[in-house]
């Protein structure tokens, strides 16, 4: 291998360079990428840094509501309200505390409770929730989310065992109780939370170093 | 006071993937507003949430999509984005003031509660119109030893004043007892001041039952 490599190498060192360099264009953005995004929509207001976020994050957002069971027009409505905050709000995004794919997923379920399952009260405390963690942040010393690894936390996931991973998809993608869960899948309400824990310890440990 | 019994990490995963029932998620927050350590964990769970959402499969937004979401960028009015809100910084304990999150259900002053008693010693205030659960506040008398009991489905509650004692330790303010059904309890309030508490279930028929086997033999029948 290595020899056929040198090889080429020598006989055409510009065809070579092409075989061996990595495909740049399929490495999937990361959270820097968005986190420099989003700070050209915040000090530019830059439609283009905009667009590229929406092109990425819209149809996984609309998905994510899809599958939730929201219908199509209101999915598509919150996905445009989700973008309009992004673009209302970027100056108070802070790639320290959250990267935008956790941002987001925190403003879509934030509609989801307030606009579907309407919860009237939850928004409100979010809001509040949000500020007491905004103060403690500066004083917290804890590593930036941008430089934890998101990699290791999405091989965690693709690591837990079959029914973790599937307990953890019923809570997320389909806004299952513990109760729901149980009687689905005809489990004890106790096994089925004793596989949530679990499964969270293993992706947090994923997300470790910082705590 | 930091609180010392915390949500139990199935909870704080289904707070996030915004799966727990109304009422116990109103328990939730009644003890994320005073748990900092908690909000920590919370956001990792927001993380899980973020790359399950980003790892969704999709098709690439439509021209229409697309210039609909661009027209709507040109109908907002070209202003610097909102800048962050003061921080707002955990309140010094005003005794009479309720935690943010009972507020909608419950009104803001603990004075001007409307108790029922249900009970020699028992007080309970029930929310109405929450849908899937009960969500009550309760008063209890300082030193009463209620009955040993267990609940169906799961069980939270939040120490608001005073503070009882069971085989799981010692709650006082803040503090949360996340149960399951399996969990059998004798709570003991502490001397002193009443022990006041919200209390939230998923399964409001057992809970009833619960509370009709609670309050049995204190009503002497």
């Amino acid at each position: 291998m290595m020899d056929s490599d040198q090889a080429v190498a020598e006989v055409a060192p510009f065809r070579a360079k092409r075989v061996v360099a990595p495909p740049v264009s399929n490495a999937a953005p990361d959270a820097q990428y968005w986190s420099t995004q989003m700070s050209a929509v915040s000090a530019q207001r830059d439609r283009a840094s905009f667009m590229r976020i929406y092109d990425h994050f819209s149809p996984r957002l609309q998905r994510y509501l899809r599958n939730l069971g929201v219908a199509e027009p209101l999915a598509d409505e919150l996905v445009q309200e989700a973008l309009l905050t992004l673009w209302r709000k970027a100056g108070l995004f802070d790639p320290a505390r959250a990267s935008l794919a956790t941002w987001l997923y925190r403003v879509a379920r934030n509609l989801y409770i307030d606009q579907v399952r309407r919860e009237p009260h939850w928004l409100p405390i979010q809001e509040g929730l949000d500020r007491l963690d905004h103060a403690e942040s500066d004083r917290r010393d804890s590593a930036p989310e941008s430089l934890i690894d998101q990699d290791a936390l999405k091989q965690a996931i693709d690591r837990l065992p079959a029914v973790q991973a599937k307990l953890v998809r019923m809570c997320y993608l389909e806004s299952k109780s513990h109760s729901e869960i149980a009687r689905e899948l005809d489990m004890p309400l106790g096994s089925v939370k004793s596989s949530l824990r679990r499964a969270f310890a293993k992706l947090q440990g994923s997300m470790g170093g910082a705590r | 006071m930091k609180p010392s019994h915390h949500l139990d990490d199935a909870t704080l995963l289904s707070y996030s993937a915004g799966a727990l029932p109304t009422a116990l998620a109103v328990v939730a927050s009644t003890h994320l507003e005073r748990c900092a350590a908690c909000r920590v964990r919370l956001l990792d769970a927001d993380r899980i949430g973020g790359v399950l959402m980003q790892q969704q499969r999709i098709d690439a937004p439509t021209d229409d999509a697309r210039a609909a979401m661009l027209a709507l960028l040109d109908a907002e009015p070209a202003s610097e984005p909102a800048a962050a809100p003061a921080d707002l910084v955990e309140e010094e304990a005003d005794p009479d003031r309720l935690p943010g999150a009972l507020q909608p259900w419950f009104g803001h002053s603990v004075r001007a509660l409307r108790w029922k008693r249900v009970a020699p010693g028992v007080q309970r205030i029930r929310a109405s119109g929450i849908a899937g659960g009960d969500l009550m506040l309760l008063r209890i008398a300082p030193g009463s030893k209620l009955p040993l009991h267990s609940h169906g489905g799961n069980e939270l509650t939040v120490i608001l004043d005073g503070a009882y004692d069971d085989m799981l330790g010692h709650f006082g303010p803040g503090d949360v007892a996340d149960l399951d059904g399996r969990t059998q309890h004798q709570p003991v309030t502490s001397p002193g001041v009443p022990c006041i508490c919200v209390a939230a279930t998923d399964a409001p028929l057992k809970f009833s039952g619960w509370v009709a086997r609670t309050l049995q033999p204190l009503l002497g029948f």
